[in-house]
């Protein structure tokens, strides 16, 4: 995923003074758990395989199991949403950094923060049930913010990845924890962002640390007990490849193969330390029983000088079997990539056409390239990829000591934002980034769990940033419509059935389009940066849309602490 | 200043005794000889360490003793240490409060270039929007100016080994940008 070196919009426009001297401590952790008493009935399995048809609840972090983020109500709808005001604001302890995906069970709702704080509220008053505050460790090792995008719920647990790498069950009445499970160590660079899967009696779990020569996994763990189930390294002891020279889109990545090889024969495959860590949440494939998900790059991020090979399973869609975690398939999408633009956004399962025209089942995943990639569900294949989604100049210039000019940045296209799509239109919604930069490489050797970029993105001062909005016909690769916003877009999206999409802007914009033309109907200023997929559901008959405005570490917005919903009279 | 550094130096005498302590009292007494009593380094090349970030505190421990980072002074007394010695150093260190070395904020120019540059290679992401650092990144905010300076110099060089992606990140970024990025730093 990305780095530490990214582009803040700052850079670009100047704007942005840091406020105050003397600052007091940031706002985190002063506040202790507070247990309380959520009347919420018990999620079973059957509730959530039918998660994309319950406009009732909001159950998984994408919607469901096939990560559509398509909400099936239709309250809210094209007509209306202009009538749409806020609920209620519900402000947390933690102002930083908001990547929370509200899930909502049987009227109660459960968001995040940064830090790992849990809290369940009242869906329909906004009002506090029970408080969550995570008591880290000392020891924390993360590239791009304290973050945490959210929890899943299963029976009467709620499962939290956290900070310094553990795996909690929380009661979800409660908020007591029922169980704690080391999951990695954090002295060596992991770390959890990602909410996790639970499904079958299986929490999933990917690692952050990318950045910091860990090898990277997707575990599966037992929900009842904690206890590891399997383990998948996402970098194989044989992780050299096929030394392709193009990328998935056929361009030439200008790798120097016989130098690679040289350095092959002299240090071995260098699988070890080689990163690859999973930053977002796997789709299930409930008929086939596989999941499917994206690895993000290899470590050190810049500089492949002592990585020989394709650096197999980095920057690859990969798809395993729910109950064992053995390897199915997988698609890489840059080999051997230098320049950290990986694959992090998560996949989307839906039905596609196929080279023929024939409709199979399918897999999608929009790039940090600005493409989004169809593939078949079945081997992994590449079936079609999209037009680019914002601007690509100089592709694949290798990094410099002095700094290359390419783009994207280093942050895409679609970051770790989750996509929508609306099967019915054949579409695909992306929010992606636009941030000039200059790839530069330095060479170091492995620093024992510390920082190892192999280099640094940097935003071109005086280059202007943006963002945008697309909605690409993923069984044509072309784009349908496209909203350029002022600056580059992270968080995610959410499509409904009113014929919506919903997003927001690190400037504290949130707004409704018209899903078919991209037309804005409505929108609203949060004063934070909006940075967050939003959430549906509905409570007393109403509709409700929920979305996190906190803003956001990794691209500097506008912090904030805010979680807010929002209904029609 | 030079009898500063001789106090300072003289801390090397006291490690025969710090091998005896056994109280965290007892054994960061020694610490006070540089770092100060009242959390105010006693000269402005020596880090502030109270009120730092103990998961940043504790690596540096860990740093000394394993030789990832170098100093005369500090390698000898973290090599006394054990993993539990370290973590408890930098827990105590942690909740002392952060002193104000009386650093005059930066001037709205130089500040503006900082935050530019800041930006541009991504500090925030780390060090958090208000520089406090969190876990193992420290704390910048009000750090000394001299101190700053020379960590940012000894990056560059590769002297301070033991984190070569702030390394990358400082090559990175122009000697005039790390002026005032050391200069708005200690005025916040």
């Amino acid at each position: 995923m990305y780095v530490k070196g990214l582009a803040a919009f700052a850079a670009a426009v100047g704007v942005g003074l840091l406020s105050g001297a003397a600052i007091a401590q940031e706002v985190k952790q002063e506040k202790q758990s507070v247990l309380g008493n959520a009347n919420v009935s018990p999620v079973t399995q059957e509730q959530l395989n039918a998660a994309d048809k319950n406009s009732k609840d909001f159950l998984l972090t994408n919607g469901n199991y096939a990560q559509t983020r398509f909400y099936p109500g239709k309250q809210i709808g094209r007509d209306n949403v202009k009538n749409l005001h806020v609920a209620w604001i519900f402000q947390t302890d933690v102002k930083e950094s908001l990547e929370t995906s509200p899930i909502v069970v049987d009227g109660v709702m459960y968001v995040t923060t940064s830090f790992s704080h849990v809290y369940a509220l009242d869906a329909k008053t906004g009002q506090q049930l029970w408080h969550y505050a995570h008591k880290m460790g000392p020891i924390t090792v993360y590239c791009c913010g304290p973050n945490n995008r959210g929890i899943q719920v299963l029976g009467d647990r709620v499962y939290l990845a956290t900070l310094d790498s553990k795996l909690l069950a929380l009661n979800a009445k409660t908020g007591e924890v029922v169980w704690t499970t080391n999951i990695a160590d954090p002295e060596l660079g992991y770390s959890e962002t990602m909410a996790p899967t639970v499904v079958k009696d299986k929490v999933l779990i990917g690692t952050n640390g990318g950045e910091y020569g860990i090898r990277g996994f997707v575990r599966a763990y037992d929900a009842k007990t904690g206890k590891q189930l399997w383990n998948f390294n996402t970098i194989p002891e044989n992780s050299v490849g096929v030394w392709a020279t193009k990328d998935a889109t056929g361009r030439d990545m200008h790798r120097n193969i016989q130098a690679e090889k040289d350095m092959l024969a002299k240090i071995g495959d260098p699988y070890a330390k080689l990163g690859g860590g999973v930053w977002q949440n796997p789709s299930v494939d409930l008929a086939t029983n596989r999941i499917y998900f994206v690895v993000g790059n290899p470590s050190p991020d810049l500089d492949g000088s002592n990585r020989p090979g394709d650096n197999l399973y980095t920057n690859s869609l990969v798809s395993l079997d729910l109950d064992t975690g053995k390897y199915v398939c997988h698609f890489q999408y840059i080999a051997h990539d230098v320049w950290d633009l990986d694959a992090v956004s998560p996949t989307v399962l839906v039905n596609v056409k196929d080279k023929d025209g024939k409709r199979i089942p399918g897999v999608i995943h929009a790039g940090k390239t600005g493409h989004i990639y169809v593939h078949d569900r079945k081997d992994c294949s590449l079936i079609r990829f999209s037009e680019t989604m914002v601007p690509q100049e100089n592709m694949w210039v290798l990094p410099t000591k002095e700094g290359a000019r390419m783009l994207p940045g280093a942050n895409g296209g679609v970051e770790w934002s989750p996509i929508a799509t609306d099967p019915g239109q054949e579409l695909a919604y992306a929010i992606n980034l636009h941030q000039p930069m200059h790839y530069r490489v330095e060479s170091s050797p492995y620093p024992n769990g510390k920082l190892w970029l192999g280099g640094a993105f940097t935003a071109i001062p005086g280059e202007q940033q943006s963002g945008n909005i697309t909605a690409v016909n993923y069984n044509t690769g072309k784009i349908k419509w496209q909203v350029k916003t002022p600056e580059p877009m992270i968080g995610g999206i959410l499509a409904t059935a009113g014929g919506l999409v919903f997003t927001g802007e690190g400037n504290g914009k949130f707004a409704a389009y018209n899903s078919s033309t991209g037309k804005e109907l409505w929108s609203f200023r949060a004063g934070a940066g909006v940075n967050a997929p939003p959430s549906s559901y509905m409570i007393g008959g109403k509709q409700y849309v929920v979305v996190g405005a906190g803003g956001n570490t990794q691209v500097d917005f506008k912090r904030g602490n805010n979680i807010i919903a929002f209904t029609l009279d | 200043m030079f009898g500063k550094l001789m106090m300072c130096g003289a801390a090397l005498f006291l490690i025969a005794s710090q091998a005896r302590a056994e109280t965290i009292a007892e054994k960061v007494a020694v610490c006070t000889g540089c770092h100060g009593e009242d959390g105010k380094p006693v000269d402005k090349t020596i880090p502030t360490i109270w009120g730092q970030q103990a998961g940043y505190l504790y690596i540096q421990l860990r740093d000394f003793k394993r030789g990832d980072r170098k100093s005369e002074i500090m390698q000898p007394i973290a090599t006394q240490f054990e993993r539990d010695d370290m973590l408890a150093i930098a827990e105590y260190f942690s909740q002392k409060p952060w002193p104000d070395l009386g650093q005059p904020r930066a001037p709205k120019d130089v500040a503006a270039k900082a935050v530019s540059a800041s930006a541009s290679v991504g500090c925030p992401a780390c060090h958090l929007d208000r520089f406090q650092g969190d876990g193992t990144v420290p704390r910048l905010a009000g750090m000394g100016r001299d101190y700053l300076a020379k960590t940012i110099a000894d990056f560059r060089t590769r002297a301070r080994g033991n984190n070569p992606g702030m390394s990358d990140l400082m090559l990175a970024t122009s000697p005039d940008d790390l002026a005032a990025l050391v200069e708005y730093l200690a005025g916040l």
